[in-house]
């Protein structure tokens, strides 16, 4: 076949990107519009069609890369209000919070995705969906390209944007085999509801929206945490649970049904379902996050003609019950992309000139975030904080809210509570001191 | 060889649901796949033309978002790929649909080189009546053999294809030009490769037909075109789960539980009534 794209040829690219998700695209998107021939490569039908989140992206690292992002994504609500609940049997305790500012935003994924792989593509990124790549190719320690079946194409940088579920970093042994512990599953449905009912009933204006993060027994004492976001016209609700504390919990049989049970439980539980009453459940899904924090982070995120960006990058900072992984996905391909052309304009895509991305990386906020959360793998080893703290908070609220004729003070009815737990006042002030200064 | 093979762009009927009040298919926003009983027939296509060498052409009557599933197609390792597509040709039956992709493949055959063999898939996800392939061999006047699960080529001039039914298998020597229809379980479709992928996109091998280029009388196309009267649709409404879950230790428990659950239901009872007789 002599006769090219024109711009093209057929099996030799400039950049070759694993993976459409929100950190491939942006890197194509840049790439691209700095010149280069980029090949943007998906395994599924569509750019974003494998995805789900709870639902919230925080705005600003978005707008460094696409500066018409207010005007042109597909931003379905301003989050104006957070809340968080902590949920015990039917009680529950909840804080809410007023922002002003425009300064996260909610969209379904698949949709933020493919706003993003769109742009890479008017860029002059060419993507190919439906192909699987099966693996980077490394020749004399230099990575050339990738194979997809039998066919190979050839490029001067790859960049490996696979997701949480690494497998070709990992056969690389770029990356090791992640600890269950060291992992999350989301589990999700989406309610489908007359917007105007999703606004009355979280006394919301038209274009804002509500972030809800719950914590407590609706995971059945796994460590993990439920959210509930409010879209456009749908309502996602979900949790996320550990994997290895999900599998103890199978065997010991404390989580005996499957855990889209759970996530049914958080749909009827009395305290949340009539923000719902009445809606459709129209999808469901499910889908791995990352837990380890800098656990996760692989020992360098480049090497010759390679590098790594997003969640495979373990560029993702779970705070144990909020995660973001969107905004550092999306800055860590633009600073993967800076790397790259000024390499470029360095003469090569040496190990020496890709090193940049990691410096930058360190330098970014990313890394500062990891770092001041890498606490929270710890907080994970240990169900206390997800069985106990929620239950003594919950009764604490309970001595301060239903009658006892003895009006306690917070921290009497906290001491009250914890003896009532059994637990020493001075082990839960340790431990709640420790997260609280770590989230 | 030069094969066409049909394809045909369809609502993902998994994901479609109906109209509670007008009884027909909501397909607003349900997003349209390839017929999948359509991939064995590319890859019967494909792996004759690997073993005779020659040319498949893939034609769809769609609208043109149809481009992408063609796109798929091609990224299998079809040669080129034919949309025929117009707004006069909307709302075809299966008589209209089968004459106006007949006289595609006439148009084919005239300009692009002669067609031998046409292949088609077995039948549809969203209407499934397994006419077109039997009225595109009578418009062409050519033989024609469904429910194939084989087909070898016989020379330049035939082919050999065999049949599974139910209770014997079959099998014909069909002399060529040969209309034929590949049963769905008959092949595994191949996956879409990078390389016929990347043509695809890179190389324009979509080749747009309207009816300013097949002429056809508009009274004989599209709605127009088509006898086929809905008399009645009937909606069979959703049964309501009962949503009961019963886990005991012993299985034994469980056979005793779902037997009385059944006993209990009228209408269960009169079905196994029927199954297990008076015993019940
Ligand atoms: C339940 C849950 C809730 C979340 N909530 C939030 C939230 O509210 N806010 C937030 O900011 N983040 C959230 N996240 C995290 C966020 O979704 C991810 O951090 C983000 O999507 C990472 O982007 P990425 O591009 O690095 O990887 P991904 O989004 O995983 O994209 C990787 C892409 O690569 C493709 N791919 C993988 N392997 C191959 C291959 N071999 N060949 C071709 N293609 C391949 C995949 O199909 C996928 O499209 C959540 C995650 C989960 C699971
Ligand atoms: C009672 C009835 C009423 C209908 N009314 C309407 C209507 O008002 N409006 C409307 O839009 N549709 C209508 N349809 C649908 C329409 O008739 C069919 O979808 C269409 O003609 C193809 O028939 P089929 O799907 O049954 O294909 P089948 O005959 O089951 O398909 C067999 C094979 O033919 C090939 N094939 C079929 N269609 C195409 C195509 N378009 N291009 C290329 N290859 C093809 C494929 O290889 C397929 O596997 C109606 C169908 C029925 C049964």
């Amino acid at each position: 076949m002599a006769k090219g794209g024109g711009l093209f040829n057929l099996s030799k690219f400039d950049v070759v990107v694993v993976g459409a998700g929100p950190s491939g695209s942006t890197a194509a998107y840049l790439l691209a519009k700095a010149g280069f021939k980029v090949l943007l490569l998906e395994r599924g039908r569509g750019a974003g069609s494998k995805l789900l989140w709870g639902g919230k992206a925080y705005a600003e690292p978005l707008r460094k890369v696409w500066p018409e992002l207010d005007k042109e994504a597909p931003i379905h609500r301003w989050v104006t209000k957070e809340r968080i609940s902590i949920v015990w049997g039917e009680r529950a305790l909840t804080l809410e919070y007023k922002l002003g500012r425009k300064v996260a935003f909610t969209s379904p994924l698949p949709e933020l995705a493919g706003w993003m792989a769109k742009k890479a593509e008017s860029a002059g990124a060419l993507l190919l969906d439906e192909v699987p790549v099966d693996e980077i190719v490394v020749k004399e320690g230099r990575a050339v390209g990738v194979r997809s079946g039998n066919d190979f194409v050839s490029a001067d940088v790859v960049i490996d944007a696979e997701g949480a579920n690494r497998i070709l970093l990992e056969k690389l042994g770029l990356a090791d085999r992640p600890s269950p512990y060291d992992m999350a599953l989301g589990v999700k449905e989406v309610l489908s509801l007359d917007p105007r009912l999703i606004e009355e009933r979280f006394g919301l204006e038209r274009d804002e929206g509500l972030s809800w993060l719950i914590l407590g027994d609706i995971t059945a004492g796994i460590p993990g945490g439920g959210f509930v976001y409010t879209m456009r016209e749908t309502i996602g609700i979900g949790l996320v649970l550990n994997i290895g504390h999900a599998a103890v919990a199978a065997e010991k049989g404390i989580l005996r049904d499957h855990v889209s049970r759970l996530v049914e439980g958080l749909r009827t539980h009395p305290y949340f379902r009539n923000y719902w009453r009445e809606a459709d459940v129209i999808e469901y899904g499910g889908r791995m996050t990352i837990e380890g924090g800098l656990r996760f982070v692989p020992k360098r995120l480049y090497s010759n003609g390679l590098l790594v960006v997003g969640d495979a990058a373990g560029m993702l900072v779970n705070t144990g019950y909020t995660i973001r992984g969107v905004d550092t996905a999306v800055t860590s391909a633009r600073l993967a992309a800076e790397a790259i052309i000024e390499a470029r304009d360095r003469g090569g895509f040496t190990e020496e000139n890709l090193r940049a991305y990691e410096e930058k990386v360190r330098e970014s906020y990313i890394y500062r975030d990891l770092v001041e959360h890498s606490g929270i793998a710890e907080i994970f080893d240990d169900p206390f904080f997800f069985s106990k703290v929620p239950s003594l908070a919950t009764r604490a609220a309970s001595k301060l809210f239903e009658a006892d004729y003895g009006e306690p003070s917070l921290l009497e009815a906290i001491k009250r509570s914890a003896e009532e737990e059994e637990i020493s006042l001075l082990r839960l002030m340790l431990k709640v001191g420790r997260v609280v200064r770590r989230i | 060889m030069r094969i066409v093979v049909g394809v045909k762009w369809v609502p993902n009927t998994q994901a479609v649901r109906i109209d509670p009040e007008t009884g027909t298919l909501i397909r607003k926003g349900v997003p349209s796949i390839v017929n999948p009983h359509d991939l064995p027939a590319v890859e019967a296509a494909l792996r004759l033309r690997e073993r005779v060498g020659g040319e498949v052409i893939v034609v769809s009557m769609a609208p043109p978002p149809a481009v992408k599933g063609l796109e798929l197609v091609l990224g299998m390792g079809a040669d080129r790929a034919v949309l025929v597509t117009d707004r006069v040709f909307a709302g075809a039956d299966t008589w209209a649909t089968s004459y106006v992709l007949s006289r595609a493949i006439q148009k084919i055959s005239a300009e692009i080189g002669r067609v031998d063999l046409v292949l088609f898939g077995h039948e549809t996800i969203d209407s499934s009546t397994s006419h077109v392939q039997a009225q595109v061999a009578s418009w062409l006047d050519w033989p024609y053999v469904y429910y194939v699960s084989s087909i070898e080529p016989l020379g330049d001039n035939a082919v050999r294809v065999e049949r599974e039914l139910e209770e014997y298998e079959e099998e014909y020597v069909v002399e060529l030009p040969a209309v034929v229809s590949i049963a769905i379980k008959a092949m595994k479709p191949r996956p879409v490769s990078l390389q016929s992928k990347l043509r695809a996109k890179l190389e324009r091998r979509i080749i747009t037909w309207t009816n300013a280029d097949l002429k056809l009388d508009p009274r004989c196309v599209g709605l127009k075109g088509s006898p086929t009267v809905v008399a009645k649709t009937v909606d069979m409404p959703e049964v309501p789960r009962k949503k009961e879950v019963y886990r005991p230790r012993d299985p034994k428990d469980a056979a005793r539980w779902i037997i009385r659950k059944m006993v209990e239901d009228e209408k269960l009872r009169e079905v196994m009534k029927g199954i297990v007789g008076d015993e019940l």
